[in-house]
């Protein structure tokens, strides 16, 4: 029994959970748990008016079932809406006065929030369950003008800007699971970039589910205001537990004039055992605005964790010149399921788009890549290239490919290619006779396969990310 | 509608002297009808070209029933002089005329088939409509280790009085081991606001050819949708070519199970698309087993307010090893107002497979255009050759000679 | 060092190898030559441990029962195939490729693994010998490289690994006088009383520059003669026709 738990425990290595006493909203989802939430976040009339707006969208909308990955009913009267750990019911004021437990979960998860993370130069904001608990460098970005925080925050503090761009880029109304967030959302990061500003270092948020039964629905809101540049990255872990834990976060990105947002992630929530026990379910919903001329936003993911993965960060390129791009690498192993892609809608002049997926299946998992390019007959001279290579590793596995391609400008092109195939016997039989294992020799030649994706990962990422693709096809080489 | 439907059907249960099989496959059939309705954009299948919309603007209340005591006019039928062929003529949904005059007559048996007793394969609303509708409809067997001589040409056309009408046919092909088939469709209406539906299903026997040219050319207001079921045994090949043009809705749906090994299927076409036509091609090939292929390639030429649509999707088994499966689409889109979408869809749950896709889209190379210019031709001439080559890619992809010079002629294309 | 006994061999049941002897002692530099077909390059595939062969008999790599041991372990042990055709693996980066697989080498022997400066110092001197330019170890593994460069890149992993037995598949054909020059100067440096190679060829051209012990033909899966370089010779004037 032990020697199981520790055979499992290698497979998920942040796998443990802290023993921190939470403090919870009762179980369900009705309007007073909405209230008891704001009540608690001490909002301001305007954000709970629209909480319950939303809401009651919520009432007459219906979960999606067009998508591949099937899940069994999702009883949301029974999960926990708001957890928070105890001894944050009235927030710590700096580091020093984090609980110590919390401290040493981030130290496990490789996080650590104070010295290390500071020689390296980037600014963390980290989520454990559903709070902000602790936010960095606050003082070298301040200094500049630049607004990083958690999302309750900037509701005290910049409710100006919060009220202008919230829900901007995904209305309350969407879909299901985004509306859910919008009506019981619990923190999450807000970052502003000034006019001209530079931003210069990386901002990182790390999400973690901890408590059980809770789902993690969390709101990041990224402005960058004229001019400006900001590097993001999102990474997230959670416990390993039977049941299947909920997470559907909304990510709304805004750039205006000239301004460039890059926004990366290293997905790598629990993915259930070996059978399809337990893991996340990862329903996020991601879209960047480029609402000023020149604008460009660029999203980079890694996803190998959750049991299933259900996401398609997208760009609506209104400004004229302004570019979307996106770049993935989705591994499946086991009976994880993943179904993501991205959708590109062209709408300004000059708009340019591109899609670089590489999708991995292995074990008895699924995975589709679902994309959509639509080019209005407004955005003349526009163009979307796409490449979506599949890779798969056994005949138990599925690779799928269902792009939209819409183009209704005669004056834009839109190409797109798409491949699926294995490693081969020969590259296998090559990389042997140097002398590889049969896994590293696979390692090596994904890592190959998913190389152009990649070189868009910050540095400090990209090592982590590498390292995670061989972990994640761990035990698929027959 | 409904209402329309429900008396439609009783005249046309009595109207026929059906068998209680056939009655009941019919009822059944109805029943489903009605509860589908025409196939709507929700329907993932139907989400470029939402049916029940372009019937509804385009022809407004349909009526069902058709009255064939009437005198047809199946004598003004313009053939085609090109070739000689065999020749079924349909009008308004019924088989007017069979002539197998070049063909061995004990090589091809015609049988009038009862209907199933149960729906066997559920494929869509209008494949029901089609089997509640349609008159008693025949199979053809071509027997074993025969080649017809000739081309079979399929005719399909109407009344010049029938208007607002559905009209629905139905053939079912068997090609018996090594036999060999070339069948031509040819789609000329005498009248318009017509919704022709045409089902056809082909069983292909062991190392068993079908060639199949879907030809629409001519012009007409008409809304179409023809559905190709092909079932295919080892060594067999399937062809399908369409010319996608002159109706003002066409969506040809193409459905190919590849069953038998060392089988394989072929869908290209062309979309060659003015004013507000708008039209689909939708294939599915089936990889369900070792060693099979398949290969498409569909090109549109889009002009004015005309939109085009290909749904190719490639499903691969996970026991189909070694499937080749290729796939691609290009569009040029000469007018702003034209439109092109596409749903290139690999489905894989085997490993050892070679599959690709690739679709673009876009305007005509202003560079090429520029270059014939400084050879001295002028613009419409340049755009004309810039074309012409752009779809003999396609034409040259017909296997049969008679036939690729029959439709380079329709489509005014040189080499 | 490299004994084979009775080595047979089937590839869907149609018979390769027949009845092959063969060995090799530290030092020894051997030349297999025979003609297309005649199971040349089934003798490297079944030596570097490539799967699909049904084998029957005994290869002992120094007293190591070779078909007990997985590829790569093979290599480990100190066997090197040139391929005739090198794979290209896309997105791979040559230099990484060749560091991640000397320290595999030198994990699976107990040595310590080089990091990336004492690395890139040996990779810069080998490639400097060979002269190999060095831009192309900092591109994807043999994409986009010439049938030359690809060869050479073998003999330039070849000498960063620094085998103990080298099987050298058809690495002349498809080379001019250059290249072949330069390949075989590879080759020579690595000559030492320990190391021995197996030299596999269709034409003498290479002997000339790489001097062989023994030369043997080979045809129809079996050793038809041996004899030392002056073999290569007479099978160059004659043909393997005549050779008998």
């Amino acid at each position: 029994m032990r020697d199981k738990q520790i055979e499992d425990l290698k497979d998920y290595k942040y796998g443990f959970s802290t023993d921190i006493e939470s403090f919870k909203a009762p179980k369900g989802l009705n309007e007073d748990v909405i209230k008891f939430i704001s009540n608690i976040k001490k909002e301001p009339k305007w954000l709970l008016d629209w909480r319950l707006k939303a809401f009651e969208r919520l009432k007459v909308l219906k979960e999606p079932d067009w998508q591949k990955p099937k899940y069994p009913k999702i009883d949301y009267q029974d999960l926990y809406y708001y957890s928070a750990p105890k001894s944050f019911k009235d927030k710590p004021k700096s580091l020093d006065e984090l609980d110590p437990k919390l401290l040493e979960t981030y130290q496990k998860l490789g996080i650590p929030l104070n010295e290390q993370k500071r020689l390296n130069g980037i600014a963390v904001d980290a989520v454990f369950d559903s709070v902000s608990v602790a936010t960095t460098f606050k003082e070298t970005l301040t200094k500049q003008g630049i607004i990083f925080c958690s999302i309750s925050e900037a509701v005290q503090k910049h409710p100006e800007l919060v009220k202008k761009y919230l829900g901007t880029v995904i209305p309350l109304t969407d879909h299901f699971f985004a509306t859910l967030n919008s009506a019981v959302f619990t923190d999450g990061s807000f970052v502003y970039i000034p006019p001209g500003v530079r931003c210069p270092m990386e901002l990182s948020t790390y999400f973690r589910i901890n408590a059980s039964d809770t789902g993690q629905f969390e709101r990041t809101l990224i402005i960058a205001d004229k001019g400006s540049y900001v590097s993001y990255l999102e990474g997230c872990t959670a416990p390993m537990r039977d049941e299947n834990q909920l997470h559907a976060a909304n990510v709304e990105l805004i750039a205006l004039d000239d301004a460039e947002i890059k926004y990366s992630t290293v997905q790598n929530w629990y993915p259930g055992d070996k059978d399809g026990k337990g893991g996340i379910y990862n329903f996020v919903t991601k879209r960047g605005l480029c609402k000023g001329k020149n604008s460009k936003i660029s999203w980079t993911q890694v996803e190998t964790g959750s049991a299933i993965t259900w996401k398609y960060p997208s760009c609506i390129l209104k400004g004229d010149n302004s570019i979307g791009e996106f770049y993935s690498i989705a591994i499946t192993n086991n009976h994880q399921k993943a179904d993501t892609g991205t959708k590109m809608i062209h709408l300004g002049k000059n708009t340019k788009s591109k899609i670089i997926s590489k999708g991995i299946s292995a074990g008895f998992s699924d995975m589709t890549y679902r994309g959509l390019v639509d080019i209005s007959p407004k955005a003349t001279n526009s163009n979307n290239f796409t490449q979506c290579d599949s890779l798969l590793m056994g005949n138990k596995c599925g690779a799928h490919t269902v792009p939209y391609i819409k183009n209704k400008n005669s004056d834009s092109n839109i190409a797109h290619e798409a491949t699926t195939s294995k490693i081969s016997e020969e590259q296998l039989h090559y990389c042997q006779q140097r002398g590889l294992n049969p896994e590293e020799a696979v390692g090596l030649i994904v890592n190959g396969f998913c190389k152009e994706v990649l070189q868009q990962l910050p540095m400090e990422f990209a090592v982590e990310a590498q390292k995670l693709v061989g972990i994640s096809l761990e035990g698929s080489v027959g | 509608m409904e209402e329309q439907l429900k008396i439609d059907f009783e005249k046309k249960l009595k109207d026929f002297s059906y068998s209680d099989q056939e009655k009941k496959f019919k009822e059944t059939n109805f029943k489903e009808f009605l509860k589908q309705g025409f196939p709507n954009r929700k329907l993932e299948n139907w989400k470029f070209s939402d049916l029940n919309q372009i019937i509804k603007s385009n022809i407004g209340e349909l009526t069902f029933y058709n009255d064939y005591k009437k005198e047809n006019q199946i004598d003004k039928i313009e053939l085609i002089s090109e070739l000689e062929h065999n020749k079924i003529i349909i009008v308004d949904g019924k088989i007017e005329k069979i002539d197998f005059k070049f063909e061995d007559k004990d090589k091809i048996e015609v049988l009038v088939e009862q209907g199933e007793e149960t729906i066997k394969e559920n494929i869509n609303s209008l494949i029901n409509l089609n089997n509640a509708f349609s008159n008693k409809f025949c199979k053809i067997i071509i027997k074993k280790n025969y080649s017809l001589k000739k081309p079979l040409v399929i005719y399909h056309s109407t009344n010049k009085n029938t208007q607002s009408k559905n009209t629905n046919s139905r053939i079912d092909f068997k090609l018996e081991e090594n036999a060999c088939l070339r069948l031509i469709d040819i789609f000329k209406e005498n009248s318009e606001k017509n919704f022709l539906n045409i089902y056809y299903n082909f069983q292909l026997d062991k190392s068993s050819i079908l060639k199949n040219y879907k030809i629409d050319k001519s012009i007409n207001n008409n809304v179409k949708y023809s559905y190709n079921n092909v079932k295919q045994e080892t060594n067999s090949i399937s062809e399908t070519f369409i010319l996608s043009s002159g109706s003002k809705f066409f969506k040809n749906e193409i459905n190919c199970d590849l069953l038998g090994q060392h089988s394989s299927a072929f869908v290209n076409g062309i979309f060659d698309l003015d004013e507000e036509n708008h039209h689909e091609i939708k294939s599915n090939i089936n990889h369900l087993v070792e060693n099979t292929k398949s290969y498409q390639l569909v090109k549109s030429v889009l002009e004015k307010k005309s939109k085009a649509v290909y749904q190719g999707k490639i499903f691969v088994n996970s026991e189909a090893q070694k499937t080749d499966g290729y796939q691609l689409s290009n569009a040029i889109l000469l007018s702003e107002n034209s439109e092109f979408n596409a749903k290139p869809e690999l489905e894989i749950y085997a490993d050892d497979v070679k599959c690709s896709h690739g679709s673009s889209s876009g305007s005509l190379d202003e560079n090429s255009i520029f270059y014939l210019m400084s050879r001295g031709l002028n613009y419409q001439e340049a755009k004309k050759l810039l074309i012409n080559g752009f779809l003999l890619d396609v034409i040259e992809k017909i296997t049969d000679e008679e036939i690729k010079n029959l439709i380079k002629n329709l489509l005014g294309v040189k080499e | 060092m490299l004994k084979i006994n009775n080595l047979c061999a089937k590839i869907d049941s149609k018979s390769i190898l027949q009845d092959f002897k063969l060995e090799i002692n530290p030092g020894e530099v051997h030349a297999i030559m025979g003609p297309n077909g005649s199971g040349k390059s089934t003798l490297s595939n079944i030596l570097s441990g490539k799967k699909g062969y049904d084998v029957t008999g005994e290869v002992l790599f120094e007293n190591n029962d070779l078909f007990s041991l997985e590829t790569e372990e093979r290599a480990h042990k100190g066997i090197f195939l040139a391929f005739q055709y090198p794979l290209e693996i896309p997105g791979v980066n040559t230099n990484v490729f060749l560091k991640t697989s000397l320290n595999a080498i030198k994990k699976a022997r107990g040595e310590k693994e080089l990091d990336a400066i004492q690395f890139l110092k040996l990779v810069k001197e080998k490639a400097k010998e060979l002269k190999f330019d060095k831009e192309k170890l900092g591109r994807q593994l043999n994409v986009g490289f010439s049938g030359g460069e690809k060869k050479k890149n073998e003999i330039l992993q070849m000498s960063i690994l620094n085998p103990k037995l080298s099987i050298l598949d058809e690495t002349d054909s498809g080379l001019d006088i250059d290249a072949l020059k330069t390949v075989a100067d590879g080759v020579n440096a690595l000559r030492k009383k320990n190391n021995s190679f197996l030299i596999i060829t269709h034409y003498q051209r290479l002997l000339e520059y790489i001097k062989p012990d023994f030369v043997h033909v080979l045809m129809n899966g079996k050793i038809i003669k041996s004899g030392g370089p002056e073999l290569a010779l007479e099978l160059e004037k004659k043909g393997y026709e005549n050779i008998n």
